[in-house]
C-alpha cells in the first residue's frame, strides 16, 4: 500500500487555514469572485454606492461608544425601522455597518466565528491587529460583488485591548478593505458628512474634547449627531419621537461590551436633546 | 493473511492491547457537574489536556498528542461549521460523538493496515438545566460510554477518564458514591481532586485494585498537589453569555483550595 503523501501545505492545526477558507472548502461561503470579470449588466456604469444609514463611533473617557440609527431602506422605501447595525463580534469587539445588510450581517457572522475558531484551534486569542486584518480580508474578498453593484459594506470596527496603549482602538474601512485607525472618531453611511462635522466641532471647540467626555455626555453627543444626520438624510432614522425608537448605542470598555438600555437613552434624550 | 477472519480478529486484539499499553500511563481527567456548571480537572502540566470545542462543549483527552490534535480539530471544524450554517443551539455533543467522531474512530481502529487513533476522549456539554447536561467518553475503537453503564441508566452528573479501565472504574465508583449534583464549586473541586487521586493511585502495575481509604487519598492528594500543576476549566451555566467555556488560572483554583 502506498503511504499517503504528506504535504507541508496541509496543516491540520488550521494555522494556515482561516475560518472563511474552511467554509469555502465545504461550499458554505460564496467563492471570491474573480475581479477580472466585470458585471455583465449595463447598469454598472450608473451604479452609485448606497450606504443608506448613519453609524458613528468615538472614544470617550470610558472606552469607545458606537452608535447607529435603526432605519433600513431600499431606494426611497423605508423597509424596516428597528434594524440593528451595531453588532457584537466578541466580548471586546464591535462591528457597526453601513451598506447592504445581507452582506454585512453575513460578514459579521463569519467574523464572529473566525475569532472563536482561531481561539479554539490555536489555543490563544487573536491579536487586535489580526482581528482588524480579518475584517479587511473579508471586505477585499467581497469587492468583486461590490464591482458588480451588489453587496457594498463599509464598516467601523471598535475594540478594547487592555494590554495595549491606547487600549481603546477604533478603525474605519473603505469598501475595498483598506483600514484606517483613527485617534478620536469615525463615521460612515449616507448621513456621515453631517456627523463628521459635528464630531469635529465638538472635539475641537466643544466644552471638552471627546476623549474627556463622561458616559452621559458622550451619549448626548451621539444622540444629537444622529438626530442632525436624520434631519437632512432620509435614509437615516435618527430618533423616532412618535414610535419611541431610539438608536442602538453600545460601549466597549475594559469590562467588555455594554448595550445601553432603551430607558436610559430615552431619559437622556428627553433631558438634553428633545 | 489478514483476509482470513480469524487472523483479522487476532490482529484487532493485538492492536487493542498495543493501544491500551500506550494509553496506560495517561493521567486521569474528571468532569463534574455542580450547582453553577461543569468543572473539568486534571493534574500535571506537561501539555494542555483540556480544550474548548464549542460554546457549550468541552473536551479532555489522553493519548498521543498528534492523534488528539486531529480529533480535536475535526470536532471543532464540525461544530463551527454547524454553528455557522445553522445556529449554536443546533450544535450537539450527542450528534458530534455518535454520528461523526465514533464512526471515524471505529474505521481507523479496524482498518488494520492503517494507523489507529491513540486517544481516549472525555466530553461534556452543558445544558439549560442540570438534567440536560451530557457527559460521554469516547474510546479509541469508537465505543461511547457514559459512566460505565447503559445509556438509560446513566447518571448524567459526572464523567471520568483514565489510562486504564481499572482506574476509570474505580473513579466511577468513587464518584457515584460521593458526588451530588447540587455541590458547590469548592466541594466539586475538592471531590474532583480526590477522584483524580483515586484514579492516579490505580494506575501502573502496582496500582490499587480497591478503593483506598480516605486518609490515604488525602495524603496522596496533598503530595501530588505540591508537585504538579492543576489544569482546570469550567462550562458556566449562564444563559446570558454564548461562550460558556472558561479556563481557570492556577492561582484561582489554589485560592479556593486554601493551600
Amino acid at each position: 500500500m502506498e503511504p499517503a503523501a504528506l504535504t507541508l501545505g496541509q496543516n491540520s492545526s488550521g494555522a494556515g487555514d482561516d475560518f472563511p477558507a474552511l467554509l469555502r472548502r465545504r461550499g458554505l461561503l460564496a467563492p471570491v469572485p474573480t475581479q477580472a470579470a466585470p458585471a455583465p449588466c449595463a447598469t454598472n456604469a450608473a451604479w452609485v454606492p448606497t450606504q443608506a444609514t448613519t453609524i458613528l463611533a468615538f472614544k470617550f473617557q470610558g472606552g469607545v461608544l458606537v452608535a447607529g440609527d435603526r432605519r433600513a431602506t431600499a431606494g426611497n422605501t423605508v423597509v424596516f425601522d428597528r434594524a440593528d447595525k451595531v453588532l457584537e463580534i466578541d466580548r471586546h469587539s464591535i462591528m457597526a455597518i453601513a451598506g447592504v445588510p445581507a452582506t454585512a450581517w453575513e460578514m459579521a457572522r463569519v467574523l464572529e466565528h473566525s475569532f472563536q475558531f482561531f481561539r479554539r484551534t490555536q489555543l490563544q486569542e487573536m491579536s487586535v491587529d489580526g482581528k482588524v486584518r480579518a475584517l479587511s480580508k473579508l471586505l477585499r474578498d467581497n469587492f468583486g460583488f461590490v464591482l458588480q453593484g451588489i453587496g457594498v459594506v463599509v464598516p467601523i470596527f471598535a475594540t478594547y485591548d487592555a494590554s495595549a496603549d491606547p487600549s481603546a482602538r477604533l478603525y474605519f474601512y473603505d469598501a475595498m478593505g483598506a483600514q484606517f485607525e483613527v485617534t478620536d472618531y469615525a463615521a460612515t453611511g449616507s448621513g456621515s458628512p453631517a456627523v463628521r462635522g459635528i464630531l469635529h466641532y465638538e472635539n475641537n471647540w466643544g466644552k471638552k474634547p471627546l476623549l474627556k467626555l463622561s458616559e452621559d455626555e458622550a451619549v448626548t453627543v451621539a444622540l444629537r449627531a444622529l438626530d442632525t444626520a436624520a434631519e437632512a438624510d432620509t435614509a437615516t432614522g435618527g430618533v423616532d419621537r412618535n414610535a419611541k425608537i431610539f438608536p442602538v448605542i453600545k460601549i466597549v470598555s475594559r469590562e467588555g461590551i455594554s448595550t445601553l438600555p432603551e430607558k436610559r437613552i430615552a431619559a437622556l434624550f428627553k433631558r438634553s436633546v428633545a | 493473511m489478514i483476509e482470513e477472519p480469524y487472523r483479522w480478529v487476532e490482529a484487532i486484539a493485538n492492536r487493542a492491547e498495543y493501544i491500551e499499553t500506550q494509553l496506560a500511563p495517561g493521567s486521569p481527567i474528571v468532569a463534574l457537574g455542580y450547582r453553577d456548571g461543569i468543572l473539568f480537572l486534571t493534574l500535571g502540566r506537561t501539555r494542555q489536556k483540556l480544550f474548548e470545542i464549542y460554546d457549550r462543549i468541552a473536551m479532555g483527552a489522553i493519548g498521543h498528542p498528534g492523534d488528539i490534535e486531529r480529533l480535536r480539530m475535526a470536532a471543532i471544524e464540525l461544530a463551527s461549521t454547524e454553528g455557522f450554517t445553522r445556529s449554536a443551539a443546533d450544535v450537539s455533543l450527542r450528534r458530534l460523538a455518535h454520528y461523526s467522531l465514533s464512526p471515524v474512530l471505529k474505521t481507523a481502529f479496524e482498518q488494520v493496515y492503517g494507523a489507529p487513533f491513540l486517544a481516549r476522549l472525555l466530553f461534556a456539554e452543558i445544558g439549560a438545566k442540570q438534567e440536560n447536561d451530557l457527559f460521554l467518553r469516547l474510546e479509541y475503537d469508537g465505543a461511547i460510554a457514559t459512566n460505565n453503564s447503559t445509556f438509560a441508566k446513566t447518571r448524567q452528573d459526572f464523567g471520568a477518564l483514565s489510562g486504564t479501565r481499572q482506574s476509570t472504574e474505580l473513579m466511577d465508583g468513587f464518584l457515584t458514591a460521593e458526588h451530588s449534583a447540587g455541590a458547590t464549586f469548592e466541594r466539586a473541586l475538592k471531590l474532583g481532586l480526590d477522584a483524580w487521586t483515586v484514579g492516579h493511585l490505580a494506575l501502573g502495575d502496582a496500582g490499587v485494585k480497591e478503593l483506598p481509604a480516605r486518609d490515604k487519598i488525602l495524603a496522596e492528594r496533598k503530595e501530588r498537589l505540591r508537585a504538579a500543576g492543576i489544569e482546570a476549566a469550567i462550562l458556566e451555566r449562564d444563559d446570558k453569555i454564548a461562550v460558556r467555556y472558561r479556563a481557570l488560572a492556577e492561582a484561582e483554583i489554589r485560592s479556593v483550595l486554601g493551600d
